[in-house]
This record gives C-alpha cells, structure tokens and sequence, in this order.
C-alpha cells in the first residue's frame, strides 16, 4: 500500500497530499515526521538523489526536486525500492508538467495540472500509470493507448 | 507565499483580513509539529467560517440566477487572490453560462486549477459539475470534472474531507449540518454522481470511450463501505469483461502493447485495463470462480498495466486458494506462455506480483499431489534472481527465504535457508534472447553482453548468484538499494536462524558448495572465478574450496562496510542485519564495538534505536541460545543511551534473555544485566565522545536521567530475579535455619554462603553496595530488593541481609562508605542512610520470622523431652502464625504459598498435620489476590484467568513461564512493552514515529533545571498513565491495588504513588503547585520530592517505570499496623506525630520544622503531611505541608 504521498515547500509547508489506509489522527504525526526528516537530511541534497528512512514495517523515500520536497510513503509491497520507482514516476511526471525542476511558483501555477497528473499516478493507494506519455494522455481525457 | 496567486510576495496583512482568502497562516503549520499554537487555530477558524458563509450564499446566488451577477472579469486578470468562494461562484456561473468558448477556457486555466489549491472541494459544487459534465465539450474541463466528482465521492477521513494538502477547508457536511438553511452534504449529492458515472461507464459509444474509462475509474473512488455502489461496480466491471475479455488475445508473444493494433483491439484493450484496474480497487472475492476467471484471463491481455493487476490479484488469491488459482493458470505456466512473457514485461511491479504469485503456488500443501506444477512455478520463481530490477531479485530472494509476509512458519523459513544454500538455477527451458525487452532504466548489474549473459545462464547454486547480486548491491550509491539490501540480509538471517532452530540437518556451513552442485568442477570453477574477478571480497573462495560459511563471511565483510554509510536508516538496517547473521557460537565482538561506536553519534533518533531494540527481542524469540549474547549487547544501549530507548522493552528482554538463558547461561545473564550498576554514575557532560562499550554515555541530564532510572530498574531486577538466576529458594533450601545460627561470625557467613551459590552472593553485594552508595532512589530499591532476596533465599543469606539492614538502618557505617559515594548533588538524608523508617517494617516481619523460628524450635524441643504429642490447640496457634506471616511476606514480594515455610522447613510437618486434619488445602491460599497476581506477574501473564495450578509451582517456578515464552499465549495483551515487542514482531502499525525533540539542545541544563522540569511535568502524568502499564514492573502496580483490596478496599497511602490517598482534589494540587512556584527549593525540599515522586519520563516514548511503587512503599511508610491507623485517619480521627528531623520549608505551602517538635496529622497527600502545629514557628505558620518521612507517626 502506497500509504502517502506528499509534497512540501522548502519552509515545510504540505503542498500536496494524498493518504490513503493512514487514520486521520496519525497524518498529522506524518507531517510533522517527513517535514522534519526533510528538514534534517535534505539540505545539500542533489536533484532526485533518493534518501530512505524506515519506521516499523513503513518505509519512507523522499527526494528534492527543485523548489519542492517528495515523500513516499508505503509498507508491504511498497517497500523502499518500489518507493523509488514510484517517486521516479512522480518526479518525471513533475518535470513534464513544469518542463523543468519546479521553482515553488512554478510548482503552484501548474497545480492544477499536477493534480491531476497525481489522479493518474496514484489511483487508491496503489500505483498506476507509470509511463510518462501515457500520463500525459490521460490527463488531457485521452484514451491510455490511441488509436 | 499566496497559493492562489503563486505569489511569492507576501500578501500584506491588511489584504488577507479585508479579503476572504486564506492567508499564508491559514496553510497547515507543519513545521510547528503538531502542538498548534492556539491562535492560529483561531485566526484558521476563521477563515473557515468565511469560506463557509461565502460558499453558501454563492450557491444561492447560483439557485437564483436572478440574483447572479457575472464574476466581473478584470478582477481576474489582476491576479488577485481568489477566495474559495469566489471560484465555487465562478463555477455555479460558467457551468450556467451560454457562452461555452469564453467560460472553458476561464475553467480550464482558472478556476479549476486555483480550486485544486484547496484541500477539498464542497458537495454544494456537484450540481454545477455535473452539469459541465453533460454539457462541456472541452477534454480538460471534463477532465477537471472528473477530478473533482472522484474527490467529492472519495472516502472522507474523520474531517469529514479528503485532504490533498493545500489551503485547509473546513468540514462540508458539518457545515452543511450546522446551516438550518439546508446546506448541501456529500450524501444529497452521492447518488447523483454515482447515477451520472454509471451511465457513463456503461456508455459503449466509440466517441464517448475515454470518458467511459474515466468514469469507471472516479466512480471506483466511492467508498467500499457502500454495498449498493460496491454491486455496481462490480456488475459494470464484469459487464465490460464479458464483452472484451473472451475475445483472442492478439498479444505476440513477449510483445506488450498495443502498437500496430487495429482500432477495434486497441479500444478493446484499454475497456480491458480499465476493467482490471477497478476491480483492483475493489475488496478480492476469493472462492468466485467469476472473479478468478476474469483475473486470470488478465495475464494475457496487452495492456502492461492490465497484466500487472491481473498478476496482483491472482498472488493475493493464490495465497488463500493455490490450488484453485493454479488449475485456471493451467497451461499459462509452461514455457512460453504469458507467465514467462511477464518476464520480460516492462514493469517492476508485476513482476515482484508473479514472484510472490510463484512462491505461493510452488509452496502450497495443497498441491502436494502435482510436484510438476510445482516445479514450473518454482523454475519460474528462480529466473526472477536474474531480475535486473533490485525490487524483483529482491522479492525473488525474500520468496526463496521464504518470507511472504511476516506470519511464516519456523519449518518454511528454515526451508527456505535450506533451498538457498542447496538449490540449483538450472537452465531455463526455452532459453530465447527475450532480455532485449528488459528494461534498461535500473539494470544492475551493469546489462551482460551476449557472451556474458550466456555465462549467468549456466546452472548455478542460488546461494552464489545471490551473494554476487547483493554484494553489487552493496556497492550502489543508491541508499533505498543499500536499505534493501541490508534488508535482505537481514532476511537471510532470519531464515538461517530458524534452520538452526529447527535443527535441519545437513547444515554444516563449512561443507564445500561445489560438491552439492552435479556440474562438471570446470564449469562451477570459472563461475567461480568469474565472480571473484568481479568481487575481490570474494577472494577466499579462491582456494578451490567454497562453502556457505566462506560466502557468507564475505558478505558480512562488504555488509559491516556499508555501516559507515551516511544514512541513519541504512545504519540501522546493516545493525539489524548484523545481529540476525550473527550466530549464538561465534565471537561478537566485532557486533559490540560496531553498535558501541554507532550509539555514542547522537543523530541516532530513539525511535530507530527502539527498533533495533525490538530486534534483540525477535533475535531472541529464534535463538534463545543467544540470551547472554543479545544482553550484552543490550547493556550497550542501557549504558549508551539510556535517555533514548524505551525502558518497558529493555527491561522485559532483561527479563525474557534471563529465563532464556537456561540453568547454565543464568549467571551471566544476571551480570550482564546488573553490571550496569557497578558503572560509575553518570557526572553530566563529563562523558563525551568516549566509546568505550563500558564507558556511560549520560552526556545530557536527560540520559543521566534515564539511566538513573535504569539503574533502578536495574536494581529492582536483580532483587526480584536474583533467587531465580541462583536457584536459591528458602522453599527448597536444604541448610535448616538453625545452621545459621551457628555460622554468626559474620566472615564465615559470608565466607559459607559465596562458596554455596556465587551467583546469589554476588547479587547480594551488588545490592547492599546499591544500597549503601546509589542515589537516593537506588537506595530504596535497594532495600526493597534485599528484603525480597532475604524472603526468598534460605539461610545463610537471609540472615546475612537481616544483619544488614540492621546496619542500614542504623546507619553507622554510613562513612565507611562514602569514598565510594559520588554525590550526585541530593542530601543522603539527616542522618545515616535516611532510610530507617523504610527500612523498619523489613526487619520487623524479618524480625517476626526468625521469633517464630524461635518459638517453634522451643515448642518442639519442649514436646520432644516431655515425648508429648501436640494437641490440636498447639497445631492452630502454629498454624496461624504460619499463615499471619505468610501474610505478612506476601506484602513484600511473591511467594508459592503452598510451599513457602516462614517458620522454617522444621515446620513442615506440623503444618501438614493441622491442614490434613482440618482439610485444608494448600492451595487456598491462591485466591489470595496479592498471591494470584504475584504468580502473574512471574510468569508473564497479565491475564488472571490462567488458573496457576499449585502443584506445578515446584522446582522452578519460572520454568513453566520459561517453557512457555515461545508461546504467544503468554505474551499478555495489557503489557505495553509486550504489545510492542509483538507488534514488531508481526510487523504491524502505520503510526508516524515520535518527532523527538533535540536533546542535545540544552547542554546548559544543570541538575537542578533537570529537577524543576522533571516537577513540572509531574502534573501532566495522569492517572490513565499509570493505569495502562502493566508490564513486567509496572503490573506492581496492580499487586498495589490487590493488597489495598486485601485489606478491606483500603487505599494505601503510597511513598510512591503520585495520587492522593486522602482529601480533596484541590489539596492534591497543593503540594505540587508548591514545587513549581520554586523550583530552585532547599536540597531538604528535594528531598521531599524524590520521595514523593519518581522522577516521571521526559518524553512519552520512555515510560514511567511504575515499578518502583512496589507495593512495600505503602506500608513501609509506616508500618503494618499502619491499616488501622489510616481508617482513623479516613474517619476524621485527628493523628498525632513529632518530627524526626529539621525541615526548612520549601515552598509557600511548606511549614518549617524543628526536629522533636509535635504536630497533628490533617491529612496525607503525595507523599506529604499536611500538619497543625501546637504553636507558631518563626515565620508565623502554624500549618502546612511536610514530607511524610520527617514526621513520625504516635
């Protein structure tokens, strides 16, 4: 299960958020943990260079694209590895959207767009579509494969 | 930064007050953890009631188009910021206005994409969404449609909403509640969409096909607790299927996609993915022969993301069913058919699906009865090693391990260590170059050149092509590869440890590989060579003889190198793996230095440490041959990081490594535990940077602190566990009392009693050296702990202690002592040791014993000389002091009262005379709660339902709880510790980990701040803190409660207990208010408080050791007779009491005393007196509150 995604400004702000199969009251204890782990180790961190943290049976993979901070959050199938094939997807998708890393205005302006690309990329709690193309088809209601 | 305006500029205050929308405060404030201050919650609700009231009367105005007005459209361009009430209006607008052209494209790069801004969009917008949603045209506006229809259906969290982050809104349905105009709420408008959406999703219309695909997929959105809405979309998704499943499947094969597809296929195709992909959402229906149908025939589709949900489904069903899901596989397995297409299919997950798919089949019971369908799968489970994906190799291995989820059996783990070290990857059947599809993006190993490839293709044992995949793995920059890689590892071990504990044969990891493999030693030879040319850790392989044991110590090289890497996580996992590869025999070492030096880095955060914690105790449960090994390894976190690691789970693995340690390992597993006491304490700030495994690493005040109390718990262990690890029980001693008697000079006693059991005269000097020279908490345990160790041991070590508390309590020989006393800055007490009045009731049941033993002797020697039988009289009145001191002793510790003879083993047989000639059973004694549970409490068992049977309670008390620790059973369900260490074990729980505060952020902090802040968060303890532990110390807590019951429902008054035994509420505060409005109080006040309070935990993670309200602190206060006095004290009875000492008063509600002074008891609370003096003192008071221990009670 893909327990959470979440993006977040430099100042620690939830940008975006999808939980899913998280209890209400433990997401705020998420967001306060990921922030602060990003808030720790992210500094200096390089474009998409991918950081791993485990709590449990839960794992955590969180990067830095541009302006924004990805975590990933998952546990049984989704362990740190299937994690960093998911957050590979969000970040291509991420840089297709905005045609480079995101500044946070960028990130902002394109939100919508994001949005929907996140619709198509985590469906439930589990990934979907992976292929970058084949995102950007479903996002303009276009068929997964054309005809 | 304006998130409607991506803005970074900061909205000026007066904007965000004048407008509606949500200034930056209003984001959540994450960064401040999760105590929000107070105001920003205000400021926020306002803000939510802003948007309520706008988004209501724009939703009139939208019914009432009378009223609306055009969104005037300059305001847009401005780029001011749009509240959300402002974009639901526009909405209600367009989705009404005529002109298509100009609204489309103010919804498609306006309104929508500012809306998705918001957390959640309210129900009040469907009608206007699903009236786009009939009438637009445009794809991105449908698309937005969709996007928010699937929102506004999702399964709401407990707010009411699906959040997505962005700017907060508020609850729609409670609003909607609230608002008696009749608000609209997610259940009036659900069955709209759901009605929409169903008609969409059932549209066969070829224009209309990619919005039916996005109609099934928002409608699979609708929570699954609706069964209504749950049928239809399974009677939609099989609809589809019937229609586009049955058809030949076009795919080539290995070919996926759908390139060069006619129209027809294609279209067919996708209804095929969007099918598999809902019913993927949907709950599994193991045993319909439907479903399963369907599920399987999705392995052929052409659509890569249909076959990975096809695969999904099947594992999870295989898992339940193997045999029905592996006869509607049927032929798919065979070479050549889809499930060896998968293969090379580009997408991870659906091949870690067919691995775990694999695994379920080829290990099924139930199929027993078809090895060859087994082998297929097998054959197929190893290609998945080859897998150049890390995740699919990995779950590869995990399979063969054994290791499915976290509920294996013992047997399947130990199998898997078998397969591993002895299997053979035989040569795939139809070997076709198919490795051209296989994605490029993660392949590593570097992708083989041809002629390599054929090479990796020769038969191969699965332990070398494993070792070689992980040891490239261990070289990858990539720190969630290194993670899993340690993970792997630790998988390994696992399953080895299992192999050895389930005692396989053929284990001998020193045996040489080669020969198990049936290949021509050339051939194994220049894999060989090939690997160590790659791997040169690998060199000693080179020797021409391989084992297991040889692969694996190469391994562990390249894995003890990856603990220097830079993440703490991958440290840990490295950890984890080391301690479960590390087996019972070897040296450890090399561990111990290794988790030495890693604890002395303060980055480690606590709740990692706990889990490496956590899995000592799993370590454990596999091996309990590892008990001492796994305590030494322990006593580095209880000296490293006392401040950090969860109390409960160290004490309960203290415990459980002890039984565990069997008759031999017993010794050693006391010392590891109690060699925390003869550390040096812990001078704050003095210790920093040594890492030494000895060394006490308290650099903070907290962890001195912490280890303070470890040191307690420490103690409190070895006087409840000493007669255990020693063997040595007065029950079954075989020294009769009078022996003692005979060896008074203290040196032979001493002398005779190390000679007799090292193990006990070892604990019992740590003990009074505890006793003599620890803190001012220590020293109380300390002599509770000898109290218990006197009860339970035979002679000569019950008089051994009773000469000593003697001395103790008198306190003579304090100064002898006390160049091995560091002061830790609390006064030792007025005089002596401080401890007389506790120590008083000890030596007086002491005292009562030996008297009895007196009694009895004489009593017998006088009916010997007079050959006089005892009459029935004589046996009652024996009988009765047997039973008032048994009572007695029970107070101070659990004995086996059926065996347990206070009068001495003399006694025995005059005891069993009375009892058999009035029918008294022994065992009657065990319905005495304090019995009862003390019984519990040895053997684990929180649960009293357990009968404890009598008879069993001979020899070791504990060898049934021993023999029982494997079993779940007992591992009881109200222990917090325990819940943890299960919840570990099943590996459960999606709860995020503490945010810990740095604690290395104080470093100005002295004793005395650590003691205003240890009062301050006294308070904040409440009693629901104390009621829930219940773990191996803290169910003290519920002896506590039995013997107030034992004694008429009575509430002790507690040396210990923080809750108020007697008067009011408001009085309670008193002394505690007291505390805080001067922290910096006299040491004679702190004196007070430690008595009055264990120090409570800083953080939450750390529990409160209730432990030490060891059910002797109540009467020890005062003294046994103390029961009566205290119901006089309840009924209003004024008391009467001189103080014992002076006692300079340390708080306004303090009262000054003067030693030999009287004064009248009002009340007790908290450990304190509140008194009435004759006459005032010097500063005038006549009453207030003074610690109990200053006053002696008349």
């Amino acid at each position: 299960m893909l327990l959470a995604v979440l993006i977040a400004n430099p100042e620690g702000n939830i940008l975006v958020e999808r939980f899913n199969g998280v209890p209400a009251e433990e997401r705020l204890h998420w967001r306060s943990f990921l922030v602060k782990l990003g808030a720790d180790n992210l500094k200096g961190i390089k474009n998409e260079e991918l950081l791993v943290a485990c709590h449990k049976s839960v794992y955590i993979v969180y990067t830095v694209l541009g302006d924004v901070s990805i975590y990933l959050v998952g546990k049984d199938n989704y362990d740190e590895l299937a994690l960093s094939e998911a957050i590979f997807v969000i970040t291509s998708a991420l840089k297709d959207v905005c045609g480079k890393p995101p500044t946070e205005r960028l990130f902002l302006d394109k939100y919508g767009k994001i949005c929907l690309c996140f619709d198509e990329i985590v469906w439930k709690g589990l990934l979907e579509n992976t292929d970058k193309e084949r995102i950007k088809r479903l996002i303009r209601l276009k068929a997964p494969t054309e005809f | 930064m304006d998130l409607i305006t991506s803005d970074p500029t900061p909205i000026p205050p007066a904007s965000s007050s004048s407008s509606s929308a949500a200034p930056p405060a209003a984001m959540p404030p994450v960064s401040t953890g999760p105590s929000k201050p107070a105001s920003d919650r205000k400021s926020k609700k306002g803000t939510l009631m802003q948007i309520q009231s706008d988004t209501i009367s724009a939703a009139k105005a939208a019914l009432n188009p009378v009223r609306a007005n055009i969104l005037p459209q300059k305001q847009k361009q401005r780029k001011k910021p749009v509240s959300y009430a402002q974009l639901a209006r526009s909405i209600h607008e367009l989705a009404a206005s005529s002109d298509q052209k100009s609204s489309q494209k103010q919804l498609v790069h306006h309104v929508f994409p500012k809306l998705a801004v918001y957390n959640s969009v309210d129900p009040s917008l469907a009608p206007s969404l699903l009236m786009l949603d009939q009438q637009c045209e445009d794809r991105t506006v449908l698309r937005y449609v969709y996007y928010y229809l699937a929102r506004i259906l999702g399964d709401p969290g407990s707010q009411g909403l699906t959040p997505g982050g962005g700017i907060p809104t508020p609850n729609w349905d409670a609003l909607a509640d609230i608002d008696a105009v009749g608000g609209v709420t997610r259940a009036d408008v659900s069955p709209r969409i759901v009605e929409r959406l169903t008609v969409e999703a059932l549209n066969a219309d070829v224009e209309f096909h990619a919005r039916r695909l996005q109609a099934l997929k928002a409608l699979s959105y609708a929570p699954s607790s609706n069964s209504e809405i749950l049928a239809r979309l399974y009677e939609i998704v099989f609809g589809i299927l019937d229609k586009v499943a049955d058809g030949p499947q076009k795919r080539k094969k290995g070919i996926f996609g759908t390139k060069g597809g006619d129209k027809e296929f294609i279209i067919r195709s996708n209804l095929q993915y969007a099918a598999l992909s809902a019913l993927r959402r949907l709950p599994l229906d193991p045993g319909n022969p439907a479903f399963l149908h369907r599920a399987v025939q999705g392995v052929t589709f052409a659509d890569p993301l249909a076959v990975r949900h096809s695969l999904e489904m099947i594992s999870e069903l295989a898992a339940l069913d193997p045999y029905a899901v592996a006869m509607s596989l049927g032929k798919l397995v065979l070479p050549g058919g889809a499930l060896h297409d998968v293969l090379h299919l580009h997408d991870v997950l659906a091949r870690v699906a067919l691995a775990r798919l694999c695994y379920s089949i080829s290990r099924a019971r139930a199929l027993d009865e078809r090895p060859d369908i087994k082998s297929q799968f097998n054959t197929l489970l190893y290609q998945l090693l080859l897998d150049p994906s890390e995740r699919v190799c990995f779950e590869a291995i995990f399979c063969v391990l054994g290791k499915f989820d976290n509920a294996e059996r013992t047997e399947e783990r130990a199998g898997g260590w078998y397969r591993l070290t002895r299997e053979i990857l035989k040569v795939p059947d139809a070997p076709s170059a198919k490795d051209i599809d296989i994605e490029t993006k993660d392949a590593l190993p570097p992708k083989p050149t041809k002629d390599k490839a054929k090479k990796t293709r020769r038969p191969q044992l699965l332990i070398k092509l494993v070792m070689r995949r992980l040891e490239s793995s261990f070289r990858s920059f990539s720190r969630p590869v290194l993670h899993a890689a340690a993970r792997v590892v630790q998988e390994m071990g696992k399953s080895r440890a299992a192999a050895f504990a389930v005692g396989l044969q053929d284990l001998d990891e020193g045996e040489n590989i080669n020969t198990y493999s049936e290949y021509s030693d050339s051939d194994i030879n220049e894999t060989a060579y090939e690997a160590n040319r790659k791997v040169p850790s690998m060199s000693n392989g080179t020797s021409g003889k391989e084992t297991v044991s040889s692969l694996l110590a190469s391994l562990m090289e390249v894995v003890r190198t990856t603990v220097a890497c830079e993440c703490v996580y991958v440290r840990a996992m490295v950890i984890k793996a080391l301690i479960w590869m590390q087996s019972p025999h070897e040296s450890f070492d090399e561990l111990k230095s290794i988790i030495a030096s890693e604890l002395s880095d303060p980055a480690w955060p606590a709740t990692l440490l706990n889990d490496v914690l956590l899995t000592l105790h799993a370590r454990f449960k596999a091996t309990p041959d590892m008990a001492v090994t796994l305590l030494e390894i322990a006593r580095i976190f209880a000296t490293k990081v006392p401040g950090k690691i969860d109390a409960d789970v160290l004490q309960l693995l203290w415990k459980t490594c002890l039984v565990g340690a069997g008759p031999d390992g017993k010794h050693t597993a006391l010392e590891a535990v109690t060699i925390v006491l003869d550390l040096p304490p812990p001078q704050p700030g003095s210790m920093l940077g040594i890492t030494s495994i000895d060394g006490v690493s308290a650099s903070d005040p907290k962890s001195a602190l912490a280890l303070q109390r470890l040191v307690q718990a420490a103690v409190w262990f070895l006087g409840e566990n000493a007669n255990y690890a020693a063997s040595e029980y007065a029950w079954e001693s075989a020294t009769p009392p009078g022996t003692a008697l005979m060896m008074l000079d203290a040196d032979k006693m001493v002398a005779a009693a190390s000679s007799r059991n090292p193990t006990l005269a070892g604990a019992l000097t740590r003990l009074q050296r505890c006793a003599f020279s620890g803190s001012w908490e220590v020293r109380i345990i300390a002599a509770q702990a000898l109290t218990t160790m006197a009860i339970r041991s035979g002679e000569p070590y019950r008089l051994q202690i009773y000469e000593f508390l003697h001395t103790l309590a008198q306190g003579g020989v304090q100064s002898q002592f006390s160049d091995m006393h560091i002061s830790n800055g609390e006064d030792q007490g007025a005089s002596g040791t401080g401890l007389g009045s506790l120590i008083s009731p000890m030596i007086k049941v002491l005292d009562e014993m030996y008297s009895g033993q007196d009694e009895l002797i004489k009593d017998m020697r006088n009916h010997d000389n007079a050959k006089k039988e005892w009459t029935d009289e004589e046996l009652k009145k024996l009988y009765e002091t047997h039973e008032r001191l048994l009572d007695l002793v029970s107070l101070f510790c659990y004995v086996p009262r059926a065996k347990y003879l206070p009068l001495g083993p003399t006694s025995a047989k005059l005891i069993d005379i009375y009892r058999n000639r009035h029918n008294i059973s022994a065992s009657a004694g065990m319905n005495d709660p304090a019995v009862a549970t003390g019984i519990s409490e040895l053997i684990y068992e929180t649960n009293k339902e357990t009968p404890a049977d009598p008879d069993s309670l001979d020899d070791d008390l504990v060898n049934a709880w021993a023999a029982n620790l494997g079993d779940d059973g007992l591992w009881g369900k109200n222990a917090p510790a325990m819940n943890r260490v299960n919840e570990f074990l099943a590996g459960a729980g999606t709860d995020a980990p503490d945010v810990e505060e740095n604690i290395t952020s104080r470093p100005s902090m002295s004793y005395d701040d650590m003691w205003a802040k240890t009062l301050l968060e006294t308070t904040e303890l409440g009693e629901d803190d104390r009621s829930s532990g219940s773990s191996s110390p803290d169910s003290i807590g519920s002896v506590e409660t039995s013997i107030s019951s034992h004694f008429g429902g009575m509430n002790y008054p507690s040396l210990f207990s923080s809750k108020p035994a007697y008067g009011s509420s408001q009085s309670t505060e008193k002394p505690v208010a007291s505390r805080f409005s001067n922290p910096s109080g006299s040491s004679s006040s702190l004196y007070g408080d430690t008595i009055n309070e264990e120090p409570p935990p800083y953080t939450s993670p750390v529990r409160r050791f209730e432990s030490f309200e060891n059910p002797l602190a109540g009467p020890g206060s005062s003294s046994f007779e103390s029961s009566q006095d205290e119901e006089r004290v309840s009924s209003g009875n004024p008391q009467y009491g001189s103080a014992l000492y002076d006692f300079s008063a340390g708080g306004d509600d303090e009262l000054n005393l003067t030693a030999g002074e009287e004064v009248e008891i009002e009340y007790e609370v908290d450990g304190w007196f509140y008194v009435k003096k004759k006459r005032p003192g010097r500063d005038g008071k006549t009453a207030g509150l003074v610690p109990v221990l200053y006053v002696s009670q008349s």
